[in-house]
Formats: C-alpha cells, sequence, structure tokens
C-alpha cells in the first residue's frame, strides 16, 4: 500500500523531520549538522534535507507554488516554483529539490521571472477564461498568481478557432462541483485522497494534454473527509455543490468559531451574509484539526436554517403547539414548575453549550432538584465521573502522533470523529505505528489487527492472557481509545473497569510519564462540559424517579420518552430544532444553534472553546443561557447574572478549565481510578461489542443539525446508489 | 522639552466667549431663565400645546437644573447662547408645536434596563 513508497519516496526518517517548525510539535532525536544557504543573499542555517521551497520559508520568501502542499507528499509537477540557484544551469523546483550546502538561491532574479512568466503561460493556454462565472473567484491561487508573476501581455492567440483544451465534468458525488477544464493537473486532491482520506479512487488518466484528474469510472468520492479537496484545489475545478453561485469571498463576513457536530470541536470560519450562514470552512488549529474538516461539519450547515423553532409554542386544549409570546410561555413554564417544586428534572443533550448548562444547574438546584441528567451515559461504579481522567480522550488528539501502537475498543473513529481517525491514519502512515481494534470490523481506511467483537477477549486483555498483551506490553507508547458509545451498555461499568485495569497494568512498562494510555472518546460536543459542572450521566434517575415536569435541554436522541413518563408529566423543550424532543414537548422554548451564540465547549480532550455568534438567532428564537435566566426570574428564583461576563465568572467558580479557552486541562488519578474500578460488581455481557456507525451513509444525518440538512440527506441518497452500483 | 509644553499649556489662559468671571457668567444665566420665564405665557397663548403655564415653567426649571453642575465657564456661556436661540426660535415661530413638545419627550419609548424586560424586547 500506500505505506512504504511514501517513506522511500523521502529518504527521510519520518516526515516531521522534513519541516519541523510546520509539524508543531518537534522532539526529533537524531540532531544532524545544520548546512548553511543563502536564500537572496540572505543566510540560512537549515537541516539537511530540507527544500529549497522551505529554506525559503525561513527567511520569510514566499516562493509561488500550485502543486506543493505542506501537509501533502511532494509531487513536483506544476513547476510554478522554480527557482534560480546560483552556478546552475537550469532553475530548481524549489518545492522537492534539497538544499545542499552554500546554495545561493535567487528568488526574484531575471531567470526566476522568466521560469515562472513561462510557466503561468502553459498553465493559462489551457486554462479557460471564465473567472466571472468561476466559483473559484477571488480565492483563486491561479488568479493571484498570474497577476503577481505572469507576464503583462498575452502571446496566446487562437488563430484556427480550435479552442482551448476542454475536459468532461466528473460526478464525484453531492458535495464536489467538477469543472474539470480548468484543472491543472496539481494532483493535490489525488495525493489527499490516498494520502490523508484513505481512499485511493481519485487519479490521473492519459498523457500531455490528454490528461485528466478522474476516477476513471464515474464513481463518488466515497469518504467522510471528502470536501476539504474543495480547499485544497488551488483553482475551481472542484469547488462545493450546495455553495454553488452562492457569493464572493469579499462579500461575505467571517467568524471564528468552533463546530459542534461531533466531540472534536473542530476550529471552523462561518462566512455568512445578510443574517445567514453560506458556508464553513476549517480554521487551522494543529492540535485538533489541522487544516482539515469533516463533510459533516463542512456542509450541515444548511440545516442549520431548517426545521428551526422560531416562535415559543404551547399546547392548547386540543392538544396542538401553537405560537405564543414570550411572556405566556415564561408564565406557563414557571407556574408548571413552581407547582412540581423539587420534582423537576433536567435532560441535555448533545448539542448544548456550558453557559446554559450551568445555568439550568442552578435553577434546578435553587428549586431543590438534583435530577440534572446528560443523555449519553457514564458508568457511575467504581470511581464514575468524579475522576475527570476517567471520560477524557487524555493523551490529546495531537498526543496520537507520538502513539507506537493503538487499540480501539468499540469504536469506529473513522465516523464518531473523522479528524481523529485522520490523525490516527497519518501516524499509521508516517509512523512506526501499529493499530488493533476491538469491535466490529469496519473500514478505518488503514490497515489493523482485528481482535474481534467479544467481551471475553476484553476480559482476556484485561487479565493479561491473550497474545495481544505481549505486543502491548513491548510497546513503548500504547494508546487506548475506547468509544463512548459502549457506555450505553448494561454492562458499560465493566466494560471501563476491564479498560483502565489494561491501561494501568500496562502503564508500569512506560517510561514518560506524561503519557496516558486510557483516552475516550466521547461521542457528543457538550458531554465534558456536562459532566465537569456536575450533571449526571444517563438518563436511568429520571426514569426512576418519574417528574412532575421535564426540562429537555436539546435533547433529541429520544433517551427518554413518553412513555417512560407519567401522563401528567409537563415537558418543556428548549432546543433550535423541531426534532424527536420538540415532537413531546408540551412547551417550546426557542433557541439559538452554534453559529448563533457565544457558547463554551469542551471537546474530548477536555479543551475548552468558544463559539462565536456569526448570526443571529431567527424569529423570536433567544440565547439559551438567557432563557434559562429569564423563567428563573418569572419562577422567582432569579439567577445572579445578567451578562456573558457575568455567567462566565460563574462558570469558572464551578470549575475553572471551563474559561480557559484553547487550552486543555489535563487530568489525573489514572491509578486511583484503576484501584477503585476493582470494586465493580457488574459482569462483562456476552453480547458483542457494537458501534451505531458503520458505514459511510450512517454517518451524515446524527443530530438535530444535521438531520435537518438537506444536503447531509443528498449524501446518504448518493452513498447507497454508488454502494448499489458495481463499481 | 516635552514637560515644558505641558507646562505652558497648563498655565495658559483661556480665551472667554462672553463671560470673563463665573459670575458674569451666573448673571447671564439668570437673565435667560427670567427671559423665558416671562415668555412663558406668551408661549402658551400662542402656541398650540397641551401644556399649562405651570408646567411649561417645571420644564424650563428642569431643563436649567440639568446643567447645575456645569463649572467651566466657557461652558455655561456656550449652553445660554444655546438658550436664547431656542427661545428666539420659540417666539419667533420658527419651532412648531412638535418641536416645542419634544421638550417633554412623550413619544420615546424608555429602553429596557432590567434583564427580563431586555429579554421580553429581544435587545441585549
Amino acid at each position: 500500500m500506500l505505506r512504504a513508497p511514501i517513506h522511500r519516496a523521502l529518504s527521510l526518517p519520518n516526515l516531521r523531520q522534513l519541516s519541523p517548525a510546520l509539524r508543531g510539535i518537534s522532539s526529533s532525536p537524531v540532531q544532524l549538522e545544520k548546512i548553511e544557504v543563502f536564500v537572496d543573499d540572505k543566510p540560512v542555517l537549515v537541516e539537511p534535507g530540507t527544500t529549497v521551497l522551505q529554506a525559503a520559508a525561513m527567511v520569510g520568501v514566499e516562493i509561488p507554488r500550485f502543486c506543493y502542499h505542506e501537509r501533502l507528499a511532494v509531487a513536483g509537477n506544476c513547476r510554478m516554483c522554480l527557482v534560480e540557484v546560483e552556478k546552475s544551469p537550469k532553475p530548481v523546483a524549489a518545492c522537492a529539490m534539497p538544499v545542499m550546502k552554500g546554495w545561493r538561491i535567487k528568488t526574484n532574479s531575471d531567470m526566476t521571472k522568466k521560469a515562472r512568466e513561462g510557466v503561468m503561460e502553459f498553465l493559462l493556454v489551457n486554462h479557460p477564461l471564465d473567472c466571472p462565472i468561476c466559483d473559484q473567484g477571488g480565492e483563486c491561487d491561479l488568479q493571484d498568481q498570474s497577476m503577481a508573476f505572469g507576464s503583462d501581455r498575452s502571446r496566446f492567440t487562437d488563430i484556427a478557432f480550435s479552442g482551448k483544451r476542454a475536459v468532461e465534468d466528473k460526478d464525484v458525488g453531492p458535495l464536489i462541483k467538477t469543472v474539470m477544464t480548468r484543472c491543472i493537473h496539481c494532483t493535490r486532491c489525488i495525493r489527499f485522497a490516498s494520502e490523508v482520506a484513505g481512499v485511493d479512487d481519485f487519479g490521473t488518466t492519459g498523457r500531455g494534454s490528454d490528461m485528466q484528474v478522474g476516477t476513471y469510472v464515474e464513481k463518488m468520492f466515497l469518504s467522510e473527509l471528502s470536501g476539504n479537496v474543495i480547499d485544497l484545489c488551488p483553482v475551481g475545478a472542484l469547488t462545493s455543490k450546495p455553495y454553488a453561485f452562492t457569493a464572493r469571498p469579499w462579500e461575505t463576513r467571517k467568524t471564528e468559531s468552533v463546530d459542534v457536530l461531533d466531540a472534536l470541536g473542530s476550529n471552523i470560519v462561518v462566512s455568512t451574509r445578510t443574517g445567514e450562514v453560506l458556508r464553513i470552512l476549517p480554521r487551522l488549529n494543529e492540535d485538533i484539526n489541522e487544516e482539515w474538516l469533516s463533510d459533516k461539519s463542512r456542509f450541515a450547515c444548511d440545516g442549520l436554517k431548517r426545521q428551526r423553532l422560531v416562535a415559543p409554542m404551547l399546547k392548547n386544549e386540543k392538544g396542538e403547539l401553537v405560537s405564543v409570546e414570550w411572556e405566556d410561555a415564561l408564565i406557563s413554564i414557571a407556574k408548571a414548575i413552581l407547582n412540581a417544586g423539587n420534582q423537576t428534572a433536567a435532560v441535555a443533550g448533545g448539542l448544548a453549550d456550558a453557559e446554559s448548562l450551568i445555568a439550568l444547574k442552578d435553577l434546578l438546584n435553587r428549586l431543590g432538584s438534583e435530577a440534572l441528567c446528560t443523555e449519553h451515559t457514564f458508568p457511575q461504579d467504581g470511581s464514575g465521573t468524579d475522576l475527570r481522567s476517567s471520560y477524557l480522550l487524555n493523551n490529546k488528539i495531537a498526543g496520537i502522533e507520538d502513539a507506537d501502537l493503538i487499540l480501539l475498543i468499540g469504536t469506529n473513529p473513522r465516523f464518531e470523529a473523522p479528524l481523529l481517525n485522520a490523525r490516527i491514519r497519518k501516524t499509521w502512515i508516517h509512523k512506526e505505528c501499529d493499530v488493533a481494534l476491538l469491535g466490529p470490523k469496519v473500514d478505518l481506511s488503514f490497515e489493523y489487527e482485528h481482535l474481534g467483537d467479544d467481551t471475553a477477549t476484553l476480559n482476556k486483555l484485561a487479565s493479561g492472557q491473550h497474545q495481544f498483551n505481549k505486543k502491548l506490553a513491548a510497546a513503548k507508547k500504547p494508546m487506548i481509545i475506547l468509544g463512548g458509545q459502549q457506555f450505553g451498555r448494561q454492562d458499560a461499568a465493566a466494560i471501563l473497569a476491564a479498560v483502565q485495569q489494561l491501561a494501568q497494568s500496562l502503564s508500569a512498562s512506560v517510561n514518560d510519564k506524561e503519557w496516558k494510555i486510557l483516552n475516550v472518546l466521547q461521542q457528543v460536543a457538550s458531554q465534558v462540559a456536562a459532566l465537569d459542572i456536575g450533571y449526571k450521566p444517563g438518563v436511568s434517575e429520571i426514569r426512576e424517579n418519574p417528574p412532575k415536569v421535564l426540562f429537555l435541554l436539546g435533547a433529541d436522541e429520544g433517551t427518554i420518552t413518553r412513555a417512560d413518563l407519567p401522563k401528567d408529566c409537563f415537558v418543556v423543550y428548549q432546543g433550535h430544532h423541531g426534532d424527536q424532543g420538540a415532537s413531546m414537548a408540551d412547551a417550546i422554548l426557542p433557541g439559538a444553534t452554534y453559529t448563533e451564540k457565544q457558547g463554551t465547549y469542551v471537546n474530548t480532550e477536555g479543551r475548552a472553546q468558544q463559539t462565536l455568534a456569526a448570526v443571529t438567532p431567527p424569529g423570536l428564537a433567544r440565547i439559551d443561557w438567557k432563557i434559562i435566566r429569564a423563567l428563573s426570574e418569572v419562577v422567582g428564583e432569579p439567577l445572579p447574572y445578567d451578562d456573558l461576563n457575568a455567567i462566565r465568572q460563574r462558570l469558572t467558580e464551578v470549575a475553572p478549565h471551563l474559561t480557559r479557552y484553547g487550552a486543555a486541562e489535563d487530568a489525573n488519578y489514572f491509578a486511583q481510578a484503576a484501584q477503585l474500578s476493582k470494586s465493580v460488581k457488574t459482569q462483562l455481557a456476552s453480547t458483542p461489542l457494537d458501534v451505531k456507525l458503520k458505514e459511510l451513509q450512517d454517518f451524515y444525518m446524527t443530530d438535530a443539525i444535521s438531520r435537518a440538512s438537506p444536503t447531509m440527506a443528498k449524501c446518504v441518497q448518493a452513498v447507497l446508489k454508488q454502494k448499489s452500483s458495481k463499481y | 522639552m516635552a514637560t515644558g509644553r505641558a507646562a505652558q499649556v497648563v498655565t495658559r489662559q483661556v480665551r472667554p466667549i462672553l463671560s470673563v468671571s463665573h459670575n458674569e457668567a451666573r448673571s447671564r444665566a439668570l437673565a435667560l431663565y427670567k427671559a423665558w420665564y416671562r415668555q412663558i405665557p406668551h408661549i402658551v397663548n400662542e402656541i398650540d400645546i397641551p401644556k399649562s403655564t405651570k408646567q411649561c415653567r417645571e420644564k424650563l426649571r428642569e431643563e436649567f437644573a440639568k446643567h447645575k453642575d456645569v463649572k467651566d465657564v466657557r461652558v455655561i456661556d456656550m449652553l445660554i447662547i444655546k438658550g436664547q436661540m431656542e427661545l428666539k426660535e420659540t417666539v419667533q415661530k420658527w419651532k412648531q408645536v412638535g418641536h416645542v413638545m419634544n421638550y417633554w419627550k412623550e413619544t420615546v419609548n424608555k429602553k429596557p434596563t432590567d434583564f427580563l424586560s431586555k429579554f421580553l424586547e429581544g435587545k441585549d
């Protein structure tokens, strides 16, 4: 497969050494003697093996490029990065040429300029002049570079009126629009597909001017990371289908925010115009998503304006929900809550922000109720949620890159957290890292050792009797990633206990004291913050003590239904989409989505991040914590915070790390947790480990926002259609 | 150098607008007040506003009291000039009913101040 050739092609120990500055963590063990080169007469000391382009970047000279991308293998086929090297008869391709001692690189000489003009001219000869109708216009590398480095006049005259080279467009699914005539054959998309996404479908066919980039047979690009090729494409050959002909980049307002559709908290930029979210792009964060974004996070944004709750609603005597004013809604809910007193309970869903979580908890605590639950469960036996290390991805996402053995238990990271899977794949390709999976056999886009899906295997592993234990014991930096979905099982406590004990038994042989073996991959964005604040995981308590008033804070997974509640129970739903939760509610309070509020989210690593408001909530919808604050006043227990700063102060009071934005708070006490886990009485059930998201079609629609998105629905259809085709 | 210039600024004599002393400004203010006070019955008579002489005089007092803490002579002078202009505009009927009534600001909705009313209005 891909693994060996890349090593050979680069003939380097690993990719990280190639560009220590670019890859964040640099702990190169071998210190090689540095060599001196001169870029435009500026001396710079670089490690051997550094390319001309990287050496130039170190002194702040950016060499134009099309095919080179720092996170992909070097192709060296666009020739745009040609620069002159003194005493060399020909210009060299800066992206592929390693520097030699004493080289004098001239990035602005006549020869360099002439080379660039020549390359630009050749590229433009076969590039259509359709910039006015091209979606890439304004953010097109070819446009920018032809202005900066191209010739100032054209020699292109189509004397024979034969037209430019034309290529048939490809259909690669409902997300990516292709206009292949615009393609300049940089092969970035091909390299992305085969290296990062692990779907080796793209390639080139033909030679010379007949060369085409495509899938050979018409085929959908079946990847959960496919949208990234849109960002990678330097021209308008691959553009976003849902965003086609919508806006120009200079018309839109960009807001830096955080994604909440999986538990990773990928950094995003929300482009808006006239109070409407137009598209979502990834934002660079080396610790989380690098510069990629999963398709759900990127394309589910059209779900933000469908199925929205735009006015407060109450059930009338006929049992129909009708729109009412805020006053009426708040007063009737307050009446019900006052009636119920401490028999009020709350369930928080997967998209709730920390501010609304703390406000709801404070309100219910003031009413004398402790029944605050999250939809997603976690075993309460042993140390339960008391020790933070039991429910975090302790070793951090970037920490995966240092692992030499990764054991995945009961998870399919490819669809539960696509960018985590991309990290594992990156480590698997570039480092000596092996992966094993205990759980249903799924396609992870890389090879792994399948240990079966039997719980008995987990038992064997925990007691050290499985043959894989030898490998684990030999590993210097092993990582165990436990899928959060397994906590929904009856024997969750036993599973967690077994994994904790396994991790603890390995920790003795790990030299690095900072290395964390036990990692939990959460399923939703709100879970860590909710547990940090003190919510009880799972709704079993509500089932056992049915409340008189149930407050659903964006709880849409249907973990609690009308059948679990007494007939006279008053259900309040606060949230942004008319989904499962709203359908069973007696009163509805319209809230804001993550693009409409400034909210705190803690990702599965325990990293607090905040979303920023890109647009205003639609209709009468309000920011979530303010709804609860207003309700508290009507109930007669006003909460002591009126603005964002005050409520964040309260968050800081409860858990200081919740407002340390960008920083991931480390957790500890692994040994104690493992010790306590020995007291767990639950036995492992014989039912095999299972995951919900097995295939690509399961990935697209998992929450209220993506279920409301027409693009995501189209994706599911397209994937099913592709799977039934013979290719 | 810089400190010297700063000292210069502090000690520089300010050029008066009208009054040279606080007493002079005070007498001007009193004169303006009296002029308004005596004019108000005529204003009520000539302009069709739903206000009595008494109400207008209360408003007059209120408007003056708004600036009771102004100490700078030049600011006082400026306010007096503005007051005279207002008076002239009213007397000459350059002001229409609405302009005069604007002293009471009866049609202006107050902005919500407490959390709940701000929430219900949808304003932050």
